[in-house]
């Protein structure tokens, strides 16, 4: 039963880092970039969140409605400048990385590098739980993982279902097939980079419902994060979120079979070993070739 | 063509920058020191009678002001700014004014060495103090041994590890903390009625983890075999890595074990993590727990909410029992300091332990030139081993090199009642009384 | 004499890191405080680092966050062996650069075995490691626990003054045995087997380049040296924390070093090294109140959009202004007093050679080269035909190739004899390039055999297949994208069944390029040549590995009707030097003109094979080939 317990509490709280891991996989997967600076992006929406959420009376859900357009537009922005400059794979890693950089200090200047949260009374959702049968869930975890179904659903379809995203997959695999579609694949790319600054705003703000947050966080979910990318396969939205939570449960059964800190060598072998068997992901049916 | 040419200007001007921000200190502070220098005296200036002339006096030192541990150095930077400023208003020191050239070591610890170096063979301090954090004080000990600089540091408390004879602890849980925490703890507990069993949870981070373990190498006392001495069941043993993300599952084995009393050994929102976890099995808590360092605002506000009066422990809280017996200065630092914290925007002003610990350490270094009535180390070390230091927050303290400097310690605990953290033990200093877990 | 400038580098930074300890001992520290020590050894550390990361992450491409988990098996060496094990320094060093070798040797049998965890993959594989290593020192008392580990100071050799000039000394050594491993590297087959497999690792294994074995030396240098540097600065910061030392700090900053000092040149990580390390100083110096991370991170982003291939790719193109102007900038402040400050003058000095890096340079404008409308074109023909003998140069016996349930071919059998020009045709799909790739070793075949010169090739690597004789082209012209005309098969010369230097390489690689009439290419680069070109520099390439038998994927698509003259000109050339071909091909009337014998294949089985007069005709190939495809035939 403890077992059970910790390992779907694990797995609910993996899908928050799904939902971390969902944009960066978007961008990397479909435009070729490997941006650090969502990290920052999901950052930024976390501070946006405790700024907005208390004064203005909207609550951390109701400050969505600020964060997630001005962090479309900030996602997008980056992804403005990978595009002008046509930036490599790899240059763009290191351009991001002076990116996060830099957003980490501003968030900092701004908000001082102490410890921040969401007070009790605006953040109800802290310590309540969901019961079924004998199993409680924590509320925010159950938030994210509803969150991460939602848009995993909403960007599966827009994938598989629409031209425009037919045309991105074309675009993530051969830019030259691509143009063939006759699409703007540089607007799309804006609006897929400003989707992903969306989905950071959301991680950000869940983030803040269920923990204490430091300009230093972003750093801090960079090794998790990738791990999750990874064995969902780049790219793969559905793989990004059976990922998350395969790394949740894994982390959370192992935490209380062995010890928590044991949980972290677990996740990072079982990472090398996805790499070794299955390269392009736990989760991708065909062969990436 | 045009966003690169536009963008190498830019390159160019930033290192020019750069460059120029660095020389205009130079400048400003038109000391022979090389690089740059905070000065925080302004107030020097207009000066009252007696106020300081001459060349300045420059402390040199390291703090965490970015990275991981940027949210305690933001602590240590007002401290040490405020203590600054109130020393210079108040004449200096010798007569002369002080300079404090604080540096972002970026809670890197290859970065501490470097800076050290740098402020002492480069720079030239004429001073210095130490950085804050464990592994920062552990990486500056050799290099100031080396210069045979008088270190007085905030918060490394493993006593045996830190061996230099002129390093001046600036917080003490005496010689050996790794008995001395838990004893106090369980003589506490022993204080209320029903606290048989024990939950260890221990952060793997070497600031904490001898509490539980002791050191992997020495074969010595900690929580996990004291409490069993003591007559209390551990019930449960679970370490963790820094950076946990896994308090579900911690809270779930906690429940399970069902333990009188938690003791977490934890550092920053650790306990928050914890807590929060634990609420949310159906508004879960032990009857007792106890969190080793937490950061105190996060911790304060979220049991508070839960009205949990959870444990900790403390060098000085500006209680009212406690500042009356204290000089009329101390409360006076306190709200300067708070209204300080506030204008930097920290979201928890109250000047509390890792302040005092901050002020102990500037006061040693002060004292110790004073008494001395020069800037030689050698004097500075000797004065302080003979005469001690007079602690605005602690009272007389004595350093032995026997025991690495650490002085008899003043922890306390204290607990979260009624929205505040109120020191409750030992019961001779407490400003009011433990709280059990039935109140 | 010019060619060993990089070794007269070494050997000064040599004498410099020999020397500098006597002579800072000498000024006094009033002049030459012990600092400058300290900065120095970091500026020779992140050299060692970033150094020992380009070999295999720089040369060949293999991105690696791996650094951190080698440097940190060194830091931890030093730490515990000496530490806790009573172990003198440079035992532990020598142990620490071991170990991380061993570790490096263990992800390179795992990596590389595989040509699945290539790029990216390989990349995030290495990114678990500090994790892992993370996790595992926290875990074991006997390592760390999660307490950290104190380094305690080695006693000093009694010829040196301070203890800060030993660490130094010891560091500065490994910094040149990098540095002149990198340099030696890039002037040998060592180095070159890495260029051509960062640009095209099947195109290198197939000119004859030992790939698996080249990346596992590669890697193993760079574990080696990572270990002994990490190990080294361990003593110098003298107190080690899991935390502090397996995390993403060191990969990320040895990338950052390397690329913004360029990945290419063997001295581009050293030149970054003391662009970042005197950067990052100058800014915590600088005291900019939560700025200094705000510029360095937007200076970084601003230098990789500038210069994606970093400083020292532009520093090539002017190194005496380069070097005069960073050596006279800090000379002439310091002395005339403007900036007092050693360092401050010397960061300027840095700073200002920058900027003249990234001024217009002169040579951009125009290059005569390109500017000249050039056709390539070789002389008449000289010998006679070859005629067809009857000794085999290569045969399948019932050859299959099967994808899953897709037989791309099905069971083939084909010789080809010595002086035959065979043609391969049959519509799209029908197995001819799979079978090429076949012949060629690329993947081995389902089932059948394959023998070239009477050795059977399945299983062997296809470095192995092309030193039996085989070569090949292929249909998109893959030549390495970064090495010019004349190194593209210089390098399959010096990967050759007799292996040769580079300097002999390039000698002879005029001849193969005189032979396909691309002489007057030889120092452009692929990227700025024709398609026709690019497709003459395959053939020429192919050549420079002396084969029996050129595979010949589609070597004409996309020409126009001049050039497919001149190429036909120089594959009867190519066949007259007595070498068989096979000639896979589109185009019906080259085939019919070059071939002396056809084979037909539809839908992955021979369908016909015989003389071309007689094959054309035969209505089963009307009906399967020209059918379907008769456009192709136009």
């Amino acid at each position: 039963m403890e077992q059970i317990q910790a390992a779907v509490s694990g797995a609910l709280q993996g899908s928050l880092f799904a939902l971390m891991a969902l944009g960066l996989s978007l961008t990397w997967g479909f435009l070729r970039v490997i941006n650090l600076a969502h990290f920052g992006i999901i950052l930024l929406g976390a501070y946006l969140t405790i700024e907005l959420a208390g004064p203005t009376g909207l609550g951390p859900l109701g400050s969505l409605l600020v964060t997630v357009p001005v962090l479309f537009v900030a996602g997008a922005v980056v992804h403005l400048v990978f595009d002008r400059f046509e930036v490599s794979e790899l240059n763009s890693l290191l351009i991001s990385y002076g990116l996060l950089i830099v957003i980490i200090q501003v968030v900092q200047n701004v908000w001082s590098a102490d410890f921040q949260r969401l007070p009790g009374d605006i953040n109800p959702y802290a310590t309540q739980s969901v019961r079924i049968g004998d199993l409680i869930f924590p509320l925010p975890t159950v938030m994210a993982a509803l969150f991460a179904l939602v848009l995993v659903v909403a960007m599966k379809y827009f994938l598989d279902k629409t031209y425009a995203g037919r045309a991105l997959q074309a675009f993530g695999q051969d830019r030259e097939i691509a143009s063939a579609f006759g699409i703007d694949h540089r607007m799309l790319g804006l609006l897929l980079a400003g989707a992903s600054g969306a989905t950071a705003a959301i991680a950000g703000m869940l983030f803040t419902l269920r923990g204490t947050v430091t300009p230093d966080s972003a750093l801090e979910w960079v090794g998790l994060v990738f791990a999750i990318v990874i064995l969902g396969g780049i790219g793969n939205v559905a793989g990004t979120l059976w990922a998350g939570l395969l790394v949740g449960a894994v982390s959370g059964l192992v935490a209380i079979v062995w010890t928590p800190a044991t949980s972290p060598l677990v996740v990072f072998t079982l990472v090398v070993l996805a790499l070794i068997f299955r390269p392009q992901g736990l989760f991708r049916r065909k062969a990436a070739h | 063509m045009r966003p690169t040419r536009l963008i190498s200007l830019l390159v160019a001007l930033a290192l020019i920058v750069a460059a120029c921000g660095g020389d205009g200190g130079d400048a400003t502070t038109t000391t022979a020191a090389g690089g740059t220098t905070t000065t925080a005296g302004e107030g020097g200036t207009t000066t009252t009678a007696g106020g300081p002339s001459g060349d300045p006096i420059v402390v040199g030192g390291s703090l965490s002001l970015t990275g991981a541990f940027g949210a305690t150095g933001v602590i240590h930077r007002i401290a040490g700014e405020l203590f600054v400023e109130r020393l210079n208003d108040a004449g200096g020191l010798l007569g002369r004014p002080v300079v404090w050239d604080v540096r972002d070591d970026e809670s890197v610890t290859d970065n501490v060495a470097t800076l050290y170096e740098q402020l002492i063979s480069q720079e030239g301090v004429d001073l210095i103090i130490g950085p804050y954090a464990t592994p920062n004080i552990q990486a500056a000990m050799p290099i100031a041994e080396r210069h045979g600089f008088v270190l007085p540091q905030h918060t490394a408390v493993l006593a045996p590890t830190l061996n230099y004879s002129c390093q001046f602890p600036a917080w003490s849980i005496g010689y050996t903390p790794n008995e001395f925490i838990p004893h106090q703890l369980a003589d506490a507990m022993e204080s209320l009625d029903g606290i048989e069993t024990v939950a260890v949870v221990t952060n793997q981070s070497g600031s904490v983890s001898f509490v539980s373990y002791g050191r992997p190498d020495v074969d010595e006392p900690a929580a996990l075999e004291i409490f069993p001495e003591r007559g209390f069941e551990v019930v449960a043993d679970i370490p963790y890595p820094p950076g946990n993300t896994e308090w579900d599952a911690i809270a779930t084995q906690i429940r399970s074990a069902d333990p009188d009393l938690v003791m977490l050994n934890g550092l920053g929102v650790d306990a928050n993590g914890l807590m929060e976890a634990m609420l949310a099995l159906d508004g879960y808590l032990p009857p007792m727990m106890f969190a080793l360092f937490p950061a105190p605002g996060p911790l304060l506000a979220l049991a508070a909410e839960n009205d949990y009066g959870i444990l900790s422990v403390t060098m000085f809280e500006p209680n009212d029992t406690v500042l009356e017996g204290l000089s009329a200065e101390a409360a006076e630092i306190a709200q300067e300091f708070a209204a300080r914290a506030a204008d930097a925007g920290v979201p928890y002003t109250t000047f509390e332990t890792q302040a005092a610990a901050s002020w102990n350490a500037w006061e040693i270094l002060i004292q110790g030139v004073e008494g001395a009535g020069s800037l030689d180390h050698q004097a500075i070390c000797d004065y302080l081993h003979e005469n001690g230091a007079d602690l605005t927050f602690v009272g007389h303290v004595e350093f032995d090199p026997e025991k690495n400097n650490f002085w008899e310690t003043n922890q306390m605990l204290k607990q979260v009642q009624d929205g505040d953290w109120v020191v409750v033990w030992p019961e001779d200093k407490a400003a009011a009384p433990l709280r059990g877990p039935s109140n | 004499m010019r060619r060993d400038r990089g070794w007269i580098l070494i050997l000064s930074l040599l004498v410099v890191v020999l020397v500098l300890p006597f002579l800072r001992d000498a000024i006094g520290s009033q002049a030459f405080p012990g600092f400058y020590m300290v900065l120095a050894f970091q500026v020779l550390f992140w050299a060692s680092q970033a150094t020992s990361w380009n070999l295999l992450s720089g040369f060949g491409g293999y991105f690696s966050f791996g650094q951190g988990a080698f440097y940190g098996v060194g830091v931890y060496a030093m730490a515990v062996l000496t530490g806790r094990q009573d172990m003198t320094w440079w035992m532990a060093t020598i142990i620490g650069g071991l170990l991380a070798m061993v570790l490096a040797l263990i992800v390179g049998m795992v990596a590389f075995r595989l040509r699945s965890l290539r790029g990216e993959i390989f990349a995030l594989l290495t990114l678990a490691l500090p994790f892992i290593l993370l996790a595992v020192a926290r875990l074991s008392d006997a390592i760390d626990g999660g307490q950290g580990v104190i380094v305690p100071v080695p006693p000093v050799p009694s010829f040196l003054p301070t203890f800060q000039d030993f660490v130094f000394m010891a560091g500065g050594l490994i910094a040149v045995l990098a540095l002149a491993v990198s340099y030696w590297m890039s002037r040998t087959r060592y180095g070159w087997a890495l260029f051509a497999i960062h640009d095209d690792e099947d195109v290198a294994e197939a000119i004859g380049v030992p790939t698996f074995s080249h990346k596992m030396y590669a890697i193993a240098l760079t574990g080696l040296l990572a270990g002994l540097s990490g190990a080294i600065s361990a003593m110098q910061v003298g107190f080690v924390t899991p935390e502090g030392t397996f995390n993403l700090r060191v990969p990320v900053m040895v990338i950052v070093i390397s690329v913004l000092g360029g990945r290419r040149h063997w001295a581009g990580p050293m030149v970054g090294a003391l662009y970042v390390t005197l950067l990052q100083n100058r800014l915590q110096a600088g005291n900019l109140e939560g700025w200094s991370l705000i510029i360095l991170g937007l200076v970084l982003a601003a230098l990789v959009l500038l210069a994606p291939d970093g400083l020292m790719a532009r520093f090539t193109r002017r190194p005496w202004t380069i070097a005069l102007v960073s050596v006279l900038t800090p000379v002439l402040l310091v002395t005339t007093g403007l900036v007092p400050d050693l360092i401050w003058a010397i960061a300027i000095g840095l700073a200002v050679a920058a900027v003249i890096a990234f001024l217009p340079s002169r040579k951009e404008a125009g290059d005569p080269a390109r500017s000249a409308k050039h056709h390539a074109a070789v002389d008449e023909l000289d010998g006679e035909p070859v005629p067809v003998g009857d000794g085999v140069v290569m045969e399948t016996v019932d050859v299959r190739k099967h994808f899953g349930g897709l037989k791309a071919v099905d069971g083939v059998s084909i010789q080809v004899k010595e002086g035959e020009i065979l043609g391969l045709v049959g519509p799209n799909g029908s197995g001819k390039t799979t079978l090429v790739n076949l012949i060629s070793g690329f993947f081995p075949p389902t089932s059948g055999t394959i023998e070239v010169g009477g050795v059977g090739t399945v299983g062997l690597s296809p470095h192995k297949i092309a030193h039996l004789g085989v070569a090949r082209t292929y249909q998109i012209p893959r030549p390495f994208a970064s090495l010019t005309v004349r190194d593209n098969v210089a390098v399959a010369i010096m990967f050759g069944r007799e292996p040769k230097s580079l300097a002999a390489a390039r000698e002879e690689a005029e001849q193969h390029l005189g032979f396909v009439g691309l002489s007057d290419r030889a120092d452009a680069l692929p990227g700025g040549v024709n398609l026709h070109e690019r497709q003459l520099l395959e053939m020429a390439r192919a050549m420079a590995t002396k084969p029996k038998l050129l595979l010949l994927d589609e070597a004409l698509a996309g020409l126009n009707p001049v050039e497919i003259d001149n190429a036909v000109q120089v594959v009867r050339r190519i066949h007259r030097s007595g070498v068989s071909i096979v000639l896979v091909e589109h185009l019906l009337r080259v085939v019919n003109q070059l071939a002396t014998r056809i084979v037909v294949l539809d839908q992955g089985r021979v369908l016909a094979s015989g003389p071309p007069a007689q094959v054309m005709t035969d209505p089963a190939v009307v009906n399967a080939y020209l059918g379907r495809s008769a456009d192709a035939a136009g």
